[in-house]
């Protein structure tokens, strides 16, 4: 006999993304606010905030705010964060996925 | 990872804001996967592997380095992912071999024992030692070994890579039990422990790893041993039912490396999760099951899960086996706040006899009390930082009030002593113990399954 169990997809298989469902790009990074959310894996908010420092040092007139992901590293449960970025930021890097 | 890309995906369709999501090369795969299934063909810039433990040198270099995937600098891909349209993405349409799944057939071509063992093999159903196999006859004496119907539902796990819930049988893991070397009386436990809907492997780069526990009179009556060697393997019903637990999860896709599989170096007591008894007819103390609400003639399978485990090399001859704990559990930062220390019968009848604690939970308060270790020992280790930090930062106590402390002072870490799991194991050649970071993750009635 075969030991494998019944598969039920649970996905649903549509048609091929689009970038349409993104949202619209920056004209420009000058002058806007981006924040730099680190994921709460190791190494991740050194990461930003080296990346911090790039900004600072390559392109100052972009402001930069270093934040950890608020919630479990693992779960998509932050609201307050995202609510926050929607109101005060303009763009976000957010890792490292690791 | 999937938090990120799940953030990342949440940020951009759900804010409108656009989001660079950077990851290490290592779980490109995994990135694959959540776009193939997510449907969003995220920017995803990928720096070398690892992150952790870089100093900033090496940080700066992977910023202004090159995305190995691609060839490009890291920092010009984050500024493309924010300002311009999103090109070529890492999206791969759906392969033959996921459409495969829902081809699933309940009986393989007949061929030569030496060919079915090697595909077993090559199709990842098993440990990786040979297993017997699953003929329709072994399969219906199985089932002879619980009054439940062959496709009654057992229970349904996710699988990550896939997106699928995966339902099974009793009939499945009638196979499954099989394939371990059970006999149909250790099938009651083995359904109880697939009723749980628990993986023994899981999809973690760390070394998790488990321990299974039996409680009440199906110990006695299926020969398992909870003395002389317990985790020792000399014990059919112990090997088998561990074994049939681990290949549940291998079954069912949890060992494909970069792919369900993750641990950097793997825990070989996942072989069989150190499948036990305890020794209930030589402990002082009332059965573990008991403490969780079970009746004592009840038989009870329970599940303990963790990272860490330390075998005592020596007895406490020279000090309490208390002041023993407090050094070792006390340079343990333990992740649920939670550990499972596993004594010999000796010790729990020295602690009651001659120590005071008449039951396990007077032991459990004095440790919870007594265990200390200084507020940057704790936080500074990883795993804490990852999984507890944010806890204290939404302000849960004690974790916030641990945040805002000196690193020199103490804290005692099991603060809560319902988190502290004793029982009691072994074959009293010596007074010995094992402590670990393990969480009682659940008990369940093997009764039900007979």
């Amino acid at each position: 006999m075969s030991p494998e169990a019944e598969n039920r997809s649970a996905s649903e298989r549509g048609p091929t993304p689009s970038s349409s469902n993104l949202a619209r790009r920056l004209d420009t990074l000058e002058n806007k606010t981006i924040y730099l959310i680190d994921n709460g894996f190791g190494g991740s908010a050194e990461f930003m905030l080296q990346l911090q420092e790039w900004f600072a040092k390559h392109m100052p007139s972009v402001t930069t705010i270093a934040r950890r992901k608020t919630g479990h590293v693992f779960a998509d449960d932050t609201t307050d964060l995202w609510d926050e970025i929607k109101a005060k930021g303009h763009a976000v890097v957010y890792g490292v996925a690791g | 990872m999937t938090a990120v890309a799940a953030g990342s995906r949440k940020l951009e369709q759900t804010y409108g804001i656009p989001t660079a999501p950077v990851s290490t090369l290592q779980f490109l795969s995994r990135v694959k996967d959540f776009l193939k299934y997510s449907k969003a063909p995220l920017p995803f810039i990928f720096t070398p592997h690892p992150v952790i433990g870089l100093p900033p040198k090496a940080l700066d270099a992977y910023i202004e380095g090159n995305d190995p995937r691609t060839g490009r600098p890291v920092i010009d891909e984050i500024i493309d992912a924010l300002t311009k349209p999103v090109g070529e993405t890492l999206f791969e349409p759906e392969s033959s071999e996921t459409s495969q799944a829902s081809a699933r057939q309940a009986f393989l071509t007949p061929d030569t024992e030496d060919n079915l063992q090697r595909l077993f093999y090559e199709r990842g159903w098993t440990d990786g030692l040979p297993i017997v196999l699953p003929t329709e006859d072994r399969v219906k004496r199985m089932l002879g070994g619980t009054s439940h119907k062959p496709d009654e539902v057992v229970g349904e796990i996710f699988q990550m890579d896939t997106r699928e819930n995966i339902k099974y049988t009793v009939s499945n893991i009638a196979a499954i039990a099989v394939m371990a070397g059970a006999r149909p009386e250790h099938f009651p436990v083995i359904l109880a422990i697939a009723s749980t809907r628990q993986t023994a492997l899981m999809p973690s780069t760390t070394a998790f790893s488990a321990m299974l526990l039996v409680n009440g009179p199906i110990r006695n009556e299926i020969g398992m041993n909870c003395g002389i060697g317990a985790f020792s393997p000399v014990n059919l019903a112990n090997a088998v039912i561990g074994r049939s637990w681990t290949l549940m999860a291998t079954v069912w896709g949890f060992n494909r490396p970069l792919k369900t599989l993750w641990s950097s170096q793997g825990n070989n007591l996942t072989y069989n999760s150190m499948c036990a008894g305890e020794n209930e007819e030589r402990s002082v103390w009332a059965p573990f099951h008991v403490q969780k609400g079970f009746k004592t003639e009840e038989s009870v399978v329970s599940i303990f899960r963790g990272w860490t485990l330390f075998n005592s090399p020596g007895t406490a001859a020279k000090r309490s086996h208390g002041e023993e704990l407090k050094i070792e559990l006390g340079a343990m930062p333990p992740a649920n706040s939670s550990a499972t220390i596993i004594i010999d019968p000796l010790v729990a009848r020295n602690l009651k006899e001659n120590e005071g604690f008449a039951t396990k939970q007077d032991y459990s308060r004095w440790l919870s009390q007594n265990i200390k270790m200084p507020a940057g020992s704790y936080w500074k280790a990883d795993h804490i930082d990852m999984l507890v930090a944010s806890r204290a930062f939404q302000g849960v106590e004690p974790f916030a009030s641990w945040k805002k402390i000196p690193d020199d002072e103490l804290i005692a870490p099991f603060y809560d002593p319902d988190r502290i799991n004793i029982v009691v194991v072994g074959g009293e050649t010596s007074p010995l113990w094992k402590v670990s970071d393990y969480n009682h993750v659940i008990s369940v009635s093997i009764d039900k399954w007979r």
